[in-house]
Order: C-alpha cells, then sequence, then structure tokens
C-alpha cells in the first residue's frame, strides 16, 4: 500500500496553464476526491498520477517512489475511465484478465482471480458477454472489475459514475465506499458532482483553473470553506451570497448590503473594512419569525422539505428551507431571521478568502 | 403497390445494363472462333468451348502477367497499409507543429494529372536503377494510392477513442502493445477496405504500368494482355475476353468476401474524413 504525494507539480499544455504548483499528499488508504468544474485540471492531475501525461515540473511521488518519468504500465495503478474503455472485441472475461495477462501470470492465477473479482462485482453470469451486450451499469461494473483483478496500490477513477443514470449512480456510490471499507487501498476519485466528493470521501481536494482551493475532509469544506468559491460550489442549494461592505464599530464587525444589516461573527486579524461578502447556507435562514422583512419569490416543495427564494429589498435574493410542513404563499410577505453565528464572511473577489476568525 | 413496381422496373433495367457487358464478355470467351461472328449473334454459344482459356494458358505470357499482377498488387497493399496506418496514428494521437498541414499536404499529389507525373517518376526510376522492374511499379503506385489511404485510415482511427488505448497503458501494455492487442483490432474494418481500394487500383492500373515498365518479364495483366492480344491489324477478341474473365475473378472473390468492409470504408470517408 502507498500513498501518494504531489509536490509543486505544475503541468502546461501549448500555452495554456492546466495545474499551477499543485502540493497535495493523499495518506495510504485515504479515499480523495478531486472535485471542480469542468477545465479545473482535476483529470490532468489524475491523469499525471496515471502517467498518461507528463508533469512539466514537479514531483509525483507513490509512495516513497518518484514516478515522474515510469511508464503507466509500471505503476501499479489501475484507473477506472469515465466512458469504461472496455476493450471492445473482447469478452468480459478477456478484458478483465487482460492486465493480468500484461503482467505475465500464469493461466490458472489469472483466471482464479478473475473469478474472484467476477464473484465480488456479481459479474460471474456475464464473463462471456461481450461489453456491447451489456447495460451500462454492467458495463460499469466491468471496468471496476478490470481495475481491481490486479490489487494495486492505488486506484484512479475517473468519473466513473457520470454515464449512469440517477437511482444507479445512487446505488455505485455506496458500493464504492463499501469496496473502498474492504480493500483499504488509496482511491483518487475525480468528479464535478459535489455529492459525490461528500458522500464518499475521506478528503476533498477542490480545484479551481488549476488551483488548488481547499483539501479538507467533506465536513470541513462543508462548514469552513476556505473562499468564496468553496462556498458556492459545495452544498445544495448553494450558498447565500451576498456583496456588501464590512465596518467596524466598538461592538464588533458588521455587514451591511442594501435592505441587510447584519452583525457578524469574530473575524481575522488580516480582516479589513470595505468590499467584502457575506455567506449564509439556506438552512440558517429561518423564515416566519425574527425581525428582517422579505417578498416570497418563490417556493419549490421537494417533499421532505420546502426550498423558498426570498426577495430583500435593494435586489438580493436569499435561499431558505423550510420544513414540509410550513408551505410559505407565493407573494407572501414574511418575516425573516439569519443565524449570525453561522454566517461566512469572504473577501472580494471571486476566490476571496473566509475571514471568520474560526478558520 | 404502382410506384414500387416502377422503382423495380427502373433498379432491375439499370442492372440490366451494368451486367450486360459483363455477361456478353464471358458469351464471348466461351463461344468458338466460328459463332463469334454469326449473324444475328446468338446469345448463348452453341457449342460452348474452353479452348480460348487453354490456349492463354499454355501458349502464351498470360500466367506471368498474372503472377506479376498478383505480386504487385499485394506488394503495394503492403507497403501502401503499413505506411498509411502508422501514419494515420501519427496523425492522431501525436500533437506536434504542422500536423493539419501535412496531412493536406499529402493530398496534394491528387492535384496534379497523373501524365505530368509519369516522365519525372521514369527519370527517377531510371536514375534509381530501377527502371523495368515490378518494383519501380509499387513504388510508383505507392505514390497515388497512399494519400487516399491515409486519409480513410485516419478518419477511422479518430473513431477509435483515446481511452481504449490509455486503458491498454495502464493495465500494462506498451505502446506497441497497446496498438496490436486494442488499436489493430478495432481498425481491422478500416484496414481491410482501404487494403481492398488500394488493391484494385493497383490491379486496374495502366498507363505507369504502359510507361514504366517495358520487358515481358515484368509486364502486369493490364499492360500485357493488350500488348499481347491487340495489334494494329487485329484484336483476338476470345482470348481478350477469356483473358477479362480471369483477370476479374481474383477481384470479384475479394469483393464476396469482403464487401461489408467495403461499404463501411465509404461511410467512415463520408462523415470524418
Amino acid at each position: 500500500m502507498a500513498g501518494v504525494t504531489f509536490s509543486r507539480v505544475r503541468k502546461e499544455f501549448a500555452g495554456f496553464l492546466a495545474v499551477e504548483g499543485l502540493d497535495l499528499t493523499i495518506e495510504e488508504g485515504e479515499f480523495v476526491s478531486l472535485l471542480g468544474p469542468s477545465g479545473c485540471g482535476k483529470t490532468t492531475t489524475l491523469r499525471m498520477l496515471a502517467g498518461l501525461e507528463f508533469p512539466t515540473s514537479g514531483e509525483i511521488r507513490i509512495g516513497d517512489r518518484l514516478v515522474n518519468d515510469v511508464p503507466p504500465g509500471q505503476r501499479d495503478i489501475a484507473m477506472v475511465f469515465q466512458s469504461y474503455a472496455l476493450y471492445p472485441h473482447m469478452t468480459v472475461g478477456r478484458n478483465m484478465e487482460y492486465p493480468l495477462k500484461k503482467r505475465g501470470l500464469p493461466k490458472a492465477e489469472r483466471k482464479a482471480k478473475v473469478a474472484k473479482a467476477a464473484d465480488m462485482l456479481q459479474l460471474t453470469e456475464l464473463l462471456d458477454r461481450k461489453p456491447s451486450q451489456l447495460s451500462g451499469g454492467q458495463q460499469q461494473r466491468v471496468a471496476l472489475g478490470r481495475a481491481l483483478v490486479r490489487d494495486p496500490q492505488v486506484f484512479l477513477l475517473d468519473e466513473p459514475l457520470s454515464n449512469l443514470d440517477a437511482k444507479l449512480r445512487g446505488y455505485m456510490r455506496a458500493e464504492l465506499v463499501e469496496l473502498h471499507a474492504r480493500l483499504g487501498r488509496t482511491m483518487v476519485y475525480v468528479t464535478h458532482d459535489q455529492l459525490e466528493a461528500m458522500t464518499m470521501s475521506n478528503r476533498i481536494a477542490i480545484m479551481l483553473a488549476g488551483d488548488l482551493q481547499q483539501f479538507a475532509p467533506p465536513q470541513e469544506v462543508y462548514r469552513r470553506p476556505a473562499n468564496r468559491f468553496v462556498a458556492s460550489f459545495i452544498g445544495t442549494p448553494s450558498m447565500n451570497l451576498i456583496d456588501g461592505q464590512l465596518s467596524r464599530s466598538d461592538a464588533g464587525w458588521h455587514f451591511t448590503s442594501p435592505g441587510l444589516t447584519l452583525p457578524v461573527p469574530a473575524l481575522r486579524d488580516s480582516a479589513k473594512a470595505g468590499d467584502a461578502c457575506l455567506g449564509v447556507r439556506p438552512e440558517h435562514v429561518h423564515l416566519g419569525h425574527g425581525d428582517l422583512q422579505a417578498k416570497v419569490q418563490l417556493v419549490e416543495q421537494t417533499g421532505h422539505e420546502n426550498i423558498v427564494v426570498l426577495d430583500v429589498a435593494g435586489g438580493n435574493r436569499l435561499t431558505g428551507r423550510t420544513p414540509s410542513s410550513q408551505v410559505p404563499q407565493m407573494s407572501e410577505a414574511i418575516n425573516y431571521r439569519i443565524d449570525s453565528d453561522q454566517v461566512h464572511v469572504f473577501g472580494p473577489g471571486d476566490t476571496g478568502a473566509r475571514l471568520n476568525a474560526d478558520g | 403497390m404502382m410506384r414500387r413496381l416502377l422503382f423495380n422496373l427502373m433498379v432491375w433495367s439499370a442492372v440490366l445494363i451494368v451486367a450486360f457487358p459483363l455477361f456478353w464478355m464471358v458469351v464471348t470467351s466461351l463461344k468458338p472462333q466460328l459463332e463469334l461472328w454469326a449473324r444475328p449473334p446468338a446469345f448463348l454459344p452453341i457449342e460452348p468451348t474452353v479452348e480460348h482459356y487453354v490456349t492463354l494458358l499454355q501458349d502464351t505470357n498470360f500466367l506471368v502477367y498474372f503472377r506479376n499482377s498478383i505480386f504487385l498488387s499485394t506488394a503495394t497493399t503492403l507497403v501502401v497499409i503499413g505506411v498509411a496506418t502508422l501514419g494515420a496514428y501519427s496523425l492522431v494521437r501525436f500533437t506536434y507543429r504542422g500536423r493539419e498541414s501535412l496531412a493536406m499536404l499529402v493530398l496534394f499529389t491528387y492535384l496534379l494529372p497523373s501524365v505530368v507525373l509519369i516522365l519525372p517518376l521514369y527519370l527517377m526510376m531510371v536514375k534509381l536503377g530501377l527502371a523495368n522492374t515490378l518494383f519501380s511499379l509499387v513504388l510508383a503506385y505507392t505514390t497515388f494510392a497512399l494519400p487516399y489511404a491515409l486519409w480513410l485510415l485516419r478518419s477511422f482511427m479518430a473513431g477509435i477513442p483515446e481511452d481504449l488505448e490509455s486503458a491498454a497503458l495502464v493495465d500494462g501494455a506498451s505502446r506497441m502493445g497497446a496498438f496490436r492487442d486494442v488499436i489493430f483490432p478495432q481498425l481491422l474494418p478500416g484496414i481491410i477496405s482501404t487494403a481492398l481500394f488500394t488493391f484494385i487500383l493497383s490491379w486496374n492500373e495502366y498507363l505507369f504500368a504502359l510507361v514504366l515498365v517495358n520487358s515481358d518479364a515484368s509486364r502486369p495483366l493490364t499492360t500485357g494482355v493488350m500488348n499481347m492480344l491487340i495489334s494494329s491489324f487485329n484484336i483476338e477478341w476470345s482470348l481478350l475476353m477469356a483473358a477479362s474473365v480471369m483477370m476479374s475473378v481474383p477481384l470479384i472473390i475479394a469483393f464476396a468476401f469482403l464487401q461489408k468492409y467495403l461499404t463501411r470504408g465509404f461511410g467512415a470517408g463520408a462523415v470524418k474524413g
């Protein structure tokens, strides 16, 4: 078993910077998600770890071994591709056998390992079929099986669930978590779906435009997002972000935006008065009581709760949540309260850093 | 119903028009010399004979030409497929400066009529000491078959997902290994149809063969048969037709077996080329 270390890894494609000075240490046996919007460099990072791309500078280590110049086949990794990349002309069994064959294992041993992996993934019935005869979910399991048979040091998964329908995706998420627990292997998982990252990972590395924004456990990322981008990317519905001014008085820090003035929790020493951004999770906007007023713009009933969009004076909008029993009327004037202990304050700009003193 | 009938009628008349010369070729090759000029001409030979075939095979150079043609077409096909497959792989999988321009430049060969190219080519062959050899024809045919083959294979290659190769590399294959185990089987339909195109092109080629090769020992069927059976004073129709039948046979066999790949080849070129 081995962890993975990126030190100051940079990757440039002809005039385009894909990954910039990435420092990332993944512990042995950890499940880490690389999360970010498309083009953020997460797949490039994974491909560099796989050996399918080579870093322009910096070092990549698997365990203690420097792998910068090691070809993919000799890195002791296995990868599941978004497209599954099953060999169309080979049967399921031969697909799964291929990596073992390339490593020169004797036939009996190959058969035994394939049988074991097939059993684990309920593929035994399908071993003689061609990939084109399988459903999307089955193909996905074969791709997983092909990675599994080798028992590699590190598993790399590149958006493996994105081609499945929602129900199957939920099921496979649970399967993967279970598989990780059973194998105890290091897994690096690329996704743009924050739900997958939140539910499966030990830690999440959030990337934007080639830059690592935050690397922390899911709850940490949710409760103390490092900056405005992370705050907006994690959570559904996403965090309310309101631009305004930060000012300081004897009583402490205050945030002001048209139609909204709010005391905010203790901030860092580096916080300055001036442009800032207030972040409030929808669950911290309490509706039906409080001394602030707004008009109900939209109510979305999801069944177990309602998502309510408020029109606050001054053109701002706030999203709040109510239990399913409390359904506000559209256009109704409603009182609300913001849990000011739970708000986040970010510096100006799209990736303005979080200024709260607890981070 | 009426429209359908009319449509069928039209299609079948088209087929008849196209197929009649072929039918006449076979019939003529089986008619004894006496029936050849009979009036009115008989549709089917009254006393069918294979004497023309026997004459061709026993008393003429036909078999030499045939062997030359087989060698020539096979060698050209092998060279073209070998080079075009690697070239297409390079054009699709590797990024380097001038990749697109290079691919376009290759097509420039087709902008010049072959009549213009043939004399320089002949002089080059003389300088290389290859004049009058089959090998000079292999080289010449390669020059005009390769660009097309390259483009055809390129579009096939582009249709193979890169992930497949990546997967093979991660699974422990070398680049050559990944090519052999994964890319090649996927490319096979493309290779077969390209090979068929190239083979047919070489098999039927006349002009280059006429200019570049002047000895009976290295003449292919096209020029060989013309030279042998058509003189200024006389055309040996029966022998010519028998030779034509035997020239068509290898192609017909190849077509029958590989037809489905060939049509797929046309499709690939149309959509992606």
